[in-house]
């Protein structure tokens, strides 16, 4: 396959000029991230975000399996992240880049470790029967700082998931369809967000957000920091690099705090209003499903 | 399910791609995007002719035999329909995502082994063409295609876009795609049929790809495919040569 | 030019051979976007809007998106991948074979005296040789008068991606006429001082001794481009920029 090249001399010099200078290319602050958008599917748990020209889609379902024998009482949760060509044509199916099995691992660790589902609660015949969520990350369009962005895709389609309701009545299960009874949230205990920061110059004294590819191939150093509107700090990652002072980390840190609380807020807001338009489509749809009994 | 009639689409979605296209139909969403013609790996090559790859991804799980299945059934469609002698030792790479597949709900799915099939094949096609006209690769024609199912009983016996209920009682399923030039470009069927009821298939599917537009619907089939490609990339051109 | 009815055509449409353009003397040229069939059939192979022009006894299919296929005579902006013993390995666009360019292909070069230059560095060249068998060929000199004409590397500044529609209205002899883009002159006019080299592979280099400069001609192109802005918005656009600059 062929390889992604590199961005041309004068394109690094200009670059890093202009961040000494103070000028991002897009015009953008330093601190500054690109527009975020984000919307819904009209199946649950389908999230559509994208940060300027990066495009992520997750797609989070559920489905009814056996636990795993050394933990009887939780359920299953995975996250799934296979860059696809369509990403970039670098990447190869069947075939892991470092930047896929980083990708990765920082979900895992942000979203599962974190314990943001409870996965107790995807429980349902203690060591028989439990649920099993998936979500499925899809990388539509590659332009830099996929971290954040799938991360922000994975939380939102999780949270707008809904699976379908069960009952468990003298040791028999039953798992209602959507027709039968309206699916469920997950059990969902805190909303964690990933803010990655890149840094450039000899000694990595020039700290950017949000960066885009070209800036991403020219950084010497990136920190990911995931944490939540409470400002609980999930993990730290800074993978190698230039050597960065902790006086500026520590400020990182605290800005990092005012996005995810950005993020929040715009995710609820969105939520919220989801909910508002599925009310109508709701109410319809029963009457629907009566007609067609 | 509230399945659109029409069919929607749009093109050059995404920025960094060549070209790309969303259509949406009868439930099915797709997203595609097109790059090429690029360097082929050594393995692809071919000393004549471009390589023409397709890869299908489920939108939750992991592919399986099933896709590997579509893939080949594309990409042998579509290397009929590129100019592939154009490109020689280059290869052209469509990769569509499944964003939607309708959903039954009278039934729980599983999803971890995704189960695609022959009616997602359309939308598929129909997505891999709009994103290659968005990309501008030379094609020798386009195509239309439709699903129809052979159904044991009810007012109609042939069922087009058919639902994934009637899907469960349907004795078997046809894929078929017309070239613009009215030739059969794609036939794949499942189940038991005869052969008179494949000849019917065939021309409803034909009257369904290659009928012209007519207002007035007293037996509606399905929807103009080839009107529809035609006013979709019309849009697109008079939006791209605005200066024109 | 263009006829008052644009006429859009599709991959495998039969052009009305009414639309053919005929002309007493001149062959009639077949430009992009379309293929001939012997003996006489004429047709699309992309999506596009139909072009004649009768003068020239030409037609061809205008379209904008794609990736850019090397043509003869094209100039581009291409990026030294690696050099070997004769020859620089360029990239035009990314994921492509790479295109040559001789190390003597440019203004007074000879066995002992070269250019060097990096990997990684920009160069702006012309096609030579496209042919789909063989990798493009690039030249930095003109071959009838041995000069340069503004080909060779480009030192310092800035590259750009925009669409190939943009790269060749921005190419037309007259591309504020034809090509309707002006935004380049209009930040002239505004007293910016840069200079400006376009490739048809859909890249623009600018240089000028401010970073601030450089960034602003791209931010004009860029917003151009995707906004697909016409001459008026495009002079909003100059303005905007320029008040938000001070």
């Amino acid at each position: 396959m062929p390889r992604e090249i590199e961005p041309s001399l004068n394109e690094k010099q200009f670059v890093l000029q202009a961040l000494q200078e103070k000028f991002r290319l897009d015009g953008r602050q330093f601190d500054q991230y690109r527009p975020l958008e984000l919307t819904f599917g009209d199946q649950y748990g389908v999230a559509d975000v994208a940060f300027g020209k990066t495009k992520i889609l997750a797609k989070a379902s559920a489905e009814v399996t056996v636990p795993y024998a050394d933990r009887p009482l939780d359920g299953v949760f995975a996250i799934a992240t296979e860059l696809s060509p369509m990403a970039s044509p670098a990447f190869e199916v069947n075939r892991p880049t470092e930047t896929e099995v980083l990708l990765s691992r920082l979900l895992e660790k942000t979203v599962r470790r974190s314990g943001a589902l409870d996965t107790e609660s995807l429980c349902l015949v203690a060591g028989q029967k439990c649920w099993s969520i998936r979500v499925d990350v899809h990388v539509l369009s590659h332009d830099g700082n996929l971290i954040d962005t799938a991360c922000f895709a994975v939380v939102a389609a999780l949270r707008h998931f809904r699976k379908p309701d069960t009952s468990v009545e003298g040791g028999i299960l039953t798992v209602y369809t959507p027709a039968e009874r309206e699916p469920v949230p997950l059990s969902w205990l805190h909303s964690p967000f990933c803010v990655t920061w890149s840094f450039y110059g000899d000694r990595g004294e020039i700290a950017v957000l949000d960066a885009t590819w070209t800036e991403e191939q020219i950084r010497v150093a990136s920190c990911t920091i995931s944490l939540n509107r409470h400002g609980e700090i999930c993990q730290i990652s800074k993978l190698g690099g230039t050597p960065v002072e902790a006086v500026a980390l520590l400020q990182c840190t605290s800005i990092a705090l005012t996005k995810a609380k950005d993020f929040s807020v715009f995710l609820d807001k969105k939520l919220a209003e989801d909910t508002k338009k599925r009310n109508i489509g709701g109410f319809m749809a029963e009457l629907r499903s009566e007609n067609d009994r | 399910m509230a399945a659109s009639t029409e069919p929607e689409a749009a093109l050059s979605v995404l920025p960094r791609a060549d070209g790309s296209a969303t259509y949406a139909h009868a439930g099915y969403t797709v997203m595609g995007s097109v790059n090429g013609p690029i360097e082929a790996s050594r393995r692809d090559e071919h000393p004549y002719e471009a390589h023409v790859d397709v890869i299908v991804r489920p939108a939750a799980g992991v592919g399986g035999t099933r896709e590997r299945h579509l893939e080949s059934i594309l990409q042998s469609s579509l290397s009929q329909l590129i100019l592939v002698k154009n490109f020689p030792r280059q290869l052209i790479q469509i990769v569509l995502q499944i964003e939607a597949t309708p959903e039954n709900d009278y039934v729980n799915t599983k999803l971890v082994q995704a189960s695609l099939n022959f009616p997602v094949v359309p939308a598929l096609l129909q997505t891999a063409i709009l994103a290659l006209l968005s990309a501008a690769v030379p094609m020798r024609e386009t195509a239309a295609s439709t699903v129809v199912a052979v159904v044991p009983q009810g007012a109609k016996r042939l069922l087009v876009d058919p639902v994934p209920r009637d899907l469960e009682a349907a004795h078997s399923v046809h894929v078929l795609a017309f070239t613009s030039q009215d030739e059969l470009l794609l036939a794949e069927s499942e189940g038991d049929f005869t052969v008179k009821e494949w000849d019917e298939v065939y021309e409803a599917a034909k009257e369904i790809c290659c009928r012209p537009r007519t207002l007035d619907e007293e037996n509606d089939v399905g929807p103009d495919l080839r009107h529809f490609l035609r006013t979709t990339l019309e849009e697109k051109v008079a939006e791209d040569l605005y200066w024109k | 030019m263009a006829t008052a009815q644009p006429l859009y055509v599709l991959p495998g449409d039969t052009i009305d051979p009414s639309l053919i353009p005929t002309h007493k003397k001149l062959p009639l040229r077949l430009g992009p976007g379309l293929r001939h069939i012997p003996p006489s059939a004429i047709v699309p192979t992309v999506a596009g809007q139909l072009v004649a022009d009768h003068k020239k006894n030409s037609m061809w299919v205008e379209y904008n998106g794609g990736r850019y296929i090397p043509a003869p005579n094209d100039l581009v902006i291409g990026q030294i991948q690696r050099s070997a013993a004769d020859f620089y390995f360029m990239n035009l666009t990314p994921f492509t074979s790479n295109a040559t360019l001789p190390q003597l292909a440019f203004e007074g070069a000879t066995k002992k005296n070269r250019p060097q230059l990096a990997s990684g560095a920009l160069v702006y060249a012309r096609v030579v040789l496209a042919n789909r068998h063989m990798d493009p060929e690039l030249e930095c000199v003109s071959s009838s008068t041995g000069k340069a004409e503004g080909l060779g590397p480009l030192t310092g500044g800035m590259a750009f991606d925009v669409s190939l529609g943009l790269a060749r209205r921005l190419l037309m002899a007259r591309s504020r006429e034809e090509g309707k883009v002006e935004i380049l002159e209009l930040l002239g006019a505004e007293g910016l001082a840069f200079e400006t080299a376009v490739g048809r592979n859909g890249k623009v280099w600018v240089g000028s001794d401010s970073a601030k400069t450089i960034i602003l001609v791209g931010r004009a192109l860029r917003e151009t481009d995707d906004g697909k802005l016409d001459v008026d918005q495009q002079k909003k656009l100059a303005k905007r920029l320029i008040r938000e600059m001070k």
